[in-house]
């Protein structure tokens, strides 16, 4: 039987940049952190003043807006998002 | 990767066009997947109705509904065309009693239930709660829709109830969500004996039963038009041997009618002698129907009673 390669995508802290910079296209002024947590699953913090006035929801829906592409398909590179926080300075 | 027209259009159309759908793997019966699960049980706790979309069996709408949201998971919930929000979100609103708002349902009035716990039962609940609770979490019973009864070791939330607990178990703290709570009233919790072993037995005297219906109210119903779903439980040979006007068969199909109709329509099940019919009202009572009637003594009453021309067999 031969070996299942998992996870040979890049690397999670190539990953982890390319969501910051996605999520930094939506929200210019966010303090952005992505920690990798395992293959494919991240945390995330974004803090930014734009969230003022929004329920968490709405918070969480322009982030996860932003990074569409990124878990977008069936061997999407960010497989799930563990813990979002979305926070105003 | 732009939404397909045709999938942003049919999303479109079903949160418009239902008050309150739930996108999720699996249906409302079989959930395929614990988050889907979780959500299906506190709608469940909360309405009788709402309409579900299975995205395992449209995987258009599985992609098209995460873009349409900007939400990455489902389960998703839209109520009144507004996305309220997946699993975790749902449990925490629940929590703090701010699903009944979005919900449209009126503020549940917070009752304090009456439940009777047994020493035996008090007992077991004390030890259970000793080896899995601590750090806040305690003993919850819940009360769906459809009065199934489920004890459990949770978090307390703000908006928990604390029932007044009698019997031998009194002073034992056991919490209620808020429509639990007003389901509850009246119930006996005892430990009884199975073949597997002991289990908690949680008696509601609030749980709708099957009603029984003479041949003679039957067909006073029928004469008179009242609104009803009559069905015949029999199989399709019996019912080629003599069948009550107006019955209809209850095949798959038919059962599948019946299962999205309002709960508080009006059921009445007949069979050969009232024994069937009787197991399979009480099955649609289990499905939160709560007009569900059995003919007594079936067909074979009604040709006795009602209609001679109709042959027994």
């Amino acid at each position: 039987m031969a070996l299942q390669i998992i996870n040979a995508g890049p690397p999670p802290e190539e990953i982890a940049e390319q969501v910051r910079t996605a999520i930094a296209a939506t929200l210019p002024n966010a303090t952005i952190e992505v920690r990798p947590q395992g293959p494919g699953h991240f945390e995330i913090t974004v803090i930014d003043v734009a969230f003022e006035g929004l329920n968490r929801v709405k918070q969480q829906q322009l982030v996860y807006g932003a990074i569409t592409e990124l878990m977008a398909g069936p061997t999407p590179p960010v497989h799930a998002v563990d813990k979002l926080e979305c926070r105003v300075p | 990767m732009a939404l397909e027209e045709a999938v942003h259009q049919e999303i479109t159309d079903t949160i418009q066009s239902n008050d309150v759908v739930l996108f999720m793997k699996g249906n409302r019966r079989s959930p395929q997947c614990g988050f889907s699960a979780t959500v299906v049980g506190i709608l469940d706790s909360m309405l009788q109705d709402y309409h579900t979309v299975d995205v395992l069996s449209a995987p258009q709408i599985r992609d098209g509904i995460k873009e349409f949201s900007s939400w990455p998971t489902i389960p998703q919930l839209y109520v009144k065309g507004e996305f309220i929000g997946g699993c975790d979100i749902i449990q925490e609103m629940m929590g703090s009693g701010e699903l009944y708002e979005s919900l449209g349902l009126e503020p549940v009035e917070v009752v304090q239930p009456n439940i009777e716990v047994s020493e035996s039962a008090a007992g077991a609940l004390t030890q259970a709660a000793a080896e899995h609770g601590g750090g806040g979490r305690e003993l919850h019973l819940s009360v769906d829709a459809t009065f199934q009864a489920h004890l459990s070791i949770a978090p307390r939330t703000a908006a928990d109830v604390e029932a007044i607990v009698t019997g031998g178990g009194a002073g034992l703290v056991l919490l209620l969500d808020p429509m639990s709570a007003g389901r509850a009233d009246g119930i006996t919790i005892d430990v009884s004996d199975t073949p597997n072993g002991q289990a908690f037995k949680v008696d509601n005297p609030n749980a709708p039963r099957v009603q029984q219906m003479s041949v003679r109210d039957l067909d006073a119903a029928i004469k008179s038009g009242e609104s009803m779903e009559l069905l015949d439980i029999r199989t399709p040979e019996e019912r080629a041997i003599a069948a009550i006007p107006g019955a209809v068969l209850l095949n798959e199909t038919e059962a599948a009618r019946i299962e999205g109709l309002p709960r508080d329509t009006r059921l009445v099940l007949h069979c050969h002698h009232g024994g069937r019919s009787q197991q399979a009202a009480e099955q649609f009572v289990s499905l939160g129907f709560t007009q569900v009637f059995n003919v007594v003594g079936g067909i074979d009453a009604w040709s006795q009673e009602i209609d001679p021309e109709v042959p027994r067999y």
